[in-house]
């Protein structure tokens, strides 16, 4: 990256590594044939697009990228995607696979994937390292957390938002002193502290980390070697807090609304909705702002259209309101209203889809009705077929969330 | 009696630790390269491993992290007549780093600490 302004004048080099290994469970069946990271979002995009473009916006051209499970998808997305820097100037977007060079273990967490990269950490020799998740979406200037660390003479810095406190069980929260010094952690523990003064929120760590690269190998082969689950909030940080200066940075979200955004996509149905968000006329989420712009794969398709506009009654008409139509997609005399299209979708005539994400290259066929469902790539629903209407029907065939999401995986096949 | 497995592959060194930690009173078996340790790890549980890095085949610093994936509480200590790997990254996840000499002062203490601090940690469940 280029010299990051700092406290002592002395430059730095920072390097990001991107944990994208996650299997993402919770996520299935988007997730049966890639990684989380790799899951499509907001039509045109990747999940990993808004953390790679974090970093490209916060000027850090040096990332690793960690690649685990299923990682064909992801692969092919970064090398097609993602080739924007320059190797000549000593950047890169470059993934690595499990080496198994220290051992014959997958990936046993965070902490682990790191302690099984220490060979590239050698090889760099980077004076930090931050370390990100690929599974979250939220706009982030990495520098604005650089400068903090620097000023504090931080060994670790966790990028932290203020959440609601029933989160605390899904996440790590801190206890924070006057000075931003995290003096407790807490694990995925409902009963985590609040902040003070504010007895419904709580410090909630996103999963952002700047370490000192010395600080972080010895922490990672502590932790290698002790009876662990090898994980950064479960284990390295509580055990860092009392021995080393581990700080809260709170977070700067450049997403530029009143409430902070960073959300973990982590079901379903919180799937559905960030993406249905995206529609509304003023989103959560700002995927326009010119002074933040998300990067993709650039899609080679033509604009998006839609056709037939019949006058008499029971005509063909091609309509699409509050939604998002990616290129390439054709709303063929059918009727869409708040839903997300990915690049080639067709929509058939008279064909209803309502409340729904169509990823690339599906065909909704003549008279459907999908309502509420995620259909993923490459599906041809036959004409007539209705999804998410019946939803005690549809769990006989499909996915169905907790809140009555009809789930259709890539490329099935109706006989 | 507690049991040093010297891994390294130039016979006279061999010889010579295996006289001196013997005559210290440890049982000693000795490994001719990185891949041999692995071997013989399948079959005895050594208390403590003094591994060398520059070796033939499998370097010490692979069979370091090998070793510790299959055990990650052996202790081990890399013993070399090179300094240079001590800033190495690869090499932190050693107990203990000590350069060869004529003199097995050194080597023989950090054996006693660090067999001394494992016997204190409470052993992984």
């Amino acid at each position: 990256m280029s010299p990051p302004s700092h406290s002592d004048g002395h430059p730095r080099k920072l390097i990001a590594m991107i944990l994208a290994g996650g299997q993402g469970e919770r996520l299935y069946p988007l997730t049966r044939d890639r990684a989380k990271p790799a899951v499509p979002f907001g039509g045109v995009y990747r999940i990993i697009d808004f953390t790679l473009s974090n970093c490209i916006n916060s000027d850090i051209r040096q990332i690793f990228v960690l690649t685990q499970y299923k990682s064909s998808s992801l692969d092919y997305h970064i090398h097609f995607g993602w080739n924007i820097l320059s190797p000549a100037l000593g950047e890169f977007i470059r993934t690595i696979p499990p080496q198994q060079r220290v051992t014959e273990n997958w990936y046993l967490g965070t902490a682990d994937a790191i302690y099984q990269n220490i060979y590239t950490l050698e090889r760099e020799r980077p004076d930090l390292v931050l370390i990100l998740s690929g599974d979250h979406i939220y706009k982030m200037d990495y520098r604005a957390m650089l400068e903090f660390h620097l000023a504090r003479q931080a060994e670790l810095t966790i990028a932290c938002i203020p959440v609601p406190r029933e989160k605390a069980r899904h996440l790590g929260v801190a206890v924070i002193d006057g000075d931003s010094r995290i003096v407790d952690f807490h694990e995925k523990n409902p009963s985590a502290p609040p902040m003070p003064g504010s007895p419904d929120l709580c410090l909630a760590s996103m999963g952002v980390y700047l370490f000192n690269t010395t600080t972080l190998v010895r922490e990672v082969v502590a932790d290698a070697k002790s009876a662990s689950d090898h994980d950064f909030g479960k284990n390295v940080i509580p055990r860092m807090i009392h021995a080393h200066a581990v700080y809260a940075h709170d977070f700067k979200d450049e997403n530029k609304k009143p409430v902070k955004y960073w959300r973990d996509v982590g079901t379903l149905d919180a799937y559905w909705e960030a993406n249905l968000d995206l529609v509304a006329v003023d989103p959560l989420f700002n995927l326009y702002d010119p002074g933040w712009p998300i990067r993709s794969v650039p899609v080679q398709a033509p604009p998006a259209k839609t056709v037939f506009n019949d006058t008499w009654a029971g005509g063909r008409r091609g309509l699409a309101l509050n939604s998002l139509l990616s290129s390439g997609c054709i709303v063929s005399g059918g009727f869409v209203e708040t839903s997300v299209l990915g690049p080639h979708v067709r929509v058939e005539e008279r064909a209803h889809v309502t409340e729904s994400i169509i990823m690339e290259g599906t065909v909704i066929g003549r008279g459907c009705r999908i309502h509420r469902a995620i259909i993923d790539k490459g599906v041809h629903v036959p004409d007539d077929v209705a999804i998410g209407l019946d939803t005690k029907a549809d769990r006989e065939h499909y996915v169905v969330t907790e809140r009555d999401v009809v789930v259709v995986p890539r490329e099935m096949r109706y006989t | 009696m507690p049991t040093i497995l010297i891994v390294e592959d130039d016979e006279h060194q061999q010889l010579l630790y295996q006289e001196e930690l013997r005559d210290e009173g440890y049982n000693v078996v000795v490994a001719g390269s990185g891949k041999e340790a692995l071997e013989l790890t399948q079959r005895i549980t050594p208390d403590l491993v003094v591994l060398d890095i520059a070796m033939p085949g499998m370097d010490g610093i692979e069979a370091l992290g090998r070793l510790l994936s299959r055990n990650n509480q052996l202790p081990i200590i890399l013993h070399t007549a090179y300094a240079t790997y001590k800033d190495n990254f690869m090499t932190w996840s050693a107990d203990a780093y000590v350069v060869k000499s004529s003199d097995l002062a050194e080597l023989k203490a950090e054996i006693e600490r660090v067999l001394a601090k494992h016997s204190e940690q409470p052993k992984n469940p």
